[in-house]
């Protein structure tokens, strides 16, 4: 059984999964399995329900029908914290970092969290090595380490980014749900950050929203395209961008240069 | 390590130094009163910044802690005898208990929901202290002989001895608070101020961050009460009431919250306006409103922040 065996091997596996904001429902019934290793990039027109989709899985909002598991665990009902301590990082589409901290202030933080839950309280943060070793490993692997005595509302728009994604990658997160990663990315910083997704997204699954379809094309294994809050289709992405019903209810021209 | 900064120990010390230096400089006991009141609500006050300034949490219901530290310390010392230093535990324990029944009450509520909350709840706790239980309030006119501490043959009715009384806790919250601030903890709290979706997803329990920020915010608020009272060696309803609320968050707003001095300084200038002010004019309190407003338009990080851009130049 073919669906039993993807079941066995994923590492998050979504199962009817729908969202209602009142009257109207953004998500209807999606199920999206992803794969140990796998990246998988979610597409589709504004309002398709993407983003709604990674809030369900993370947490933030809650469901109004179906399953989410990551690994054995089912986190349907789980808190966000409880999510992202399990293993489930995320990076926002709007920046998202703590904006009145250095960037080593900022990764620290997000390292502390997994580090002890009740500590003594009376030791300085800055005398818990492990945890600015830990920082600074992960400002060197988002290109940072220039940058880490900055308060981070110094940084450039694409530098913020690199800290958003930082703040996701301190804990090593099995699941990495990316949203929009390059949004308001200038033109020159696109090829450094598509370079640190690639690496990123080595050794873990990856569920990717992304608009930039150069971008998705490069790095996603599979495609799922979204559209009025359901799932049109999933299939690599050489299939995408040929099938003839993508293009007419979400790529249009944008394919032009991949057909 | 950012967050010590140099500046801030400086002023935390020369300030220590005035208050420990006060009563070598007069034997006045008015002017020790004055002295021992602004150390009694600083203890207030930087109890008060950690719920507001460092985990972001605007409580507008900070007189219940407070009143319900004076009157357990009260309680404890007058209907049971027992000794001050159970008094200050039964205050610590009645604040800290107190803010965490706000706190769980309010856990679903955040922003001006949570203030109103927090009003509410303690206006609810101070009729109730003046109407249903007046016979363990006092009522109106409140209980009268709280004691002070009697210890090592030491006479603590003589301002200048229960002072030092004061002094001490007043170091020892000033130190507690430069820990909690540089602790894992307090940079938790902080994260939480400043992004409190960033920390969930980074993998904190908010709710239970700011829960506890309440409460510790509780327990300093609790011992204040229970100095209060000591001090006045008189307790009453009125320290329950919104007024008391209200002046703890002027105060730590015109001194500048989120800093070490801050709430001291805040405390010091209201406390000096009143004394000097309220027996020539009994409209001093809408004097404090103007310099208040005149302090958020033009000074909106407090005396403390135009210290500080005064110290970098």
């Amino acid at each position: 059984m073919a669906a039993l065996g993807s079941r066995s091997s994923s590492v998050l596996s979504c199962q009817n999964v729908s969202v209602r904001f009142g009257a109207f429902q953004a998500v209807n019934n999606v199920s999206i399995d992803l794969a140990a290793g796998q990246t998988l990039a979610l597409i589709g027109p504004n309002g398709a329900g993407k983003t709604t989709f990674i809030n369900a899985v993370s947490g933030r909002v809650s469901l109004a029908a179906g399953r989410i598991r990551l690994g054995d665990a089912d986190i349907t009902n789980v808190p966000v914290h409880r999510r992202a301590a399990a293993g489930l990082g995320r990076s926002f589409q709007i920046i998202n970092i703590f904006d009145q901290m250095t960037v080593l202030e900022n990764l620290r933080l997000a390292a502390q969290s997994r580090a002890f839950g009740w500590q003594p309280c009376w030791r300085p943060v800055s005398a818990w090595p492990a945890l600015e070793r830990r920082a600074r490993e992960v400002a060197a692997m988002v290109g940072l380490e220039a940058e880490l005595d900055l308060p981070v509302t110094m940084l450039s728009h694409g530098k913020q980014r690199a800290v958003e994604l930082g703040l996701a990658l301190i804990p090593d997160p099995k699941v990495l749900l990316l949203d929009e990663p390059l949004a308001g990315i200038g033109h020159s910083e696109i090829e450094p950050t598509m370079e640190l997704l690639q690496q990123v997204r080595k050794g873990r699954s990856v569920l990717l929203v992304e608009h930039n379809m150069d971008v998705v094309d490069r790095i996603a294994d599979e495609i799922v395209v979204m559209v009025g809050g359901e799932v049109l289709l999933r299939d690599r992405p050489s299939a995408i961008w040929n099938s003839a019903e993508v293009r007419r209810l979400y790529l249009g021209s944008e394919v032009a240069g991949h057909a | 390590m950012r967050q010590v900064k140099h500046s801030e120990v400086l002023t935390v010390g020369v300030l220590v130094l005035l208050f420990a230096a006060a009563p070598f400089v007069t034997g006045d006991e008015g002017w020790l009163y004055l002295a021992a009141l602004i150390m009694t609500w600083s203890i207030f006050a930087l109890g008060y910044d950690i719920s507001f300034g460092l985990t972001g949490l605007l409580s507008f219901g900070h007189a219940a802690f407070f009143g319900m530290g004076a009157y357990a310390a009260s309680w404890a010392m007058l209907s049971a005898g027992l000794p001050f230093s159970v008094g200050i535990v039964a205050a610590i324990g009645a604040g800290g208990l107190s803010a965490l029944v706000f706190g769980f009450v309010g856990r679903r509520v955040s922003g001006l929901y949570f203030s109103l909350m927090t009003l509410m709840l303690a206006e609810l706790i101070s009729i109730v202290m003046t109407t249903r239980l007046r016979h363990l309030s006092g009522g109106v006119d409140g209980l009268p002989g709280v004691p002070r501490p009697q210890a090592f043959g030491i006479d603590f009715f003589n301002a200048a001895n229960f002072y030092w009384v004061i002094f001490a806790l007043f170091c020892l919250t000033l130190a507690f608070c430069a820990v909690l601030k540089s602790s894992p903890l307090g940079q938790a709290l902080r994260g939480v101020r400043q992004n409190a979706v960033r920390s969930e997803q980074v993998g904190f329990n908010v709710g239970a961050l700011r829960l506890t920020a309440l409460t510790l915010s509780g327990c300093l608020s609790g011992l204040a009460g229970a100095l209060l009272a000591s001090l006045m060696m008189y307790v009453s309803p009125q320290l329950l009431g919104w007024k008391m609320s209200g002046d703890v968050v002027i105060m730590t707003l015109l001194g500048g919250s989120g800093t070490p001095v801050g709430p001291v300084i805040g405390v010091t200038l209201v406390e000096l306006l009143r004394e000097g002010l309220s027996a020539t004019t009994e409209h001093w309190y809408g004097l404090l409103g103007v310099i208040f407003i005149l302090c958020t338009i033009y000074l909106p990080e407090g005396v403390a922040g135009l210290g500080r851009k005064l110290w970098r130049r």
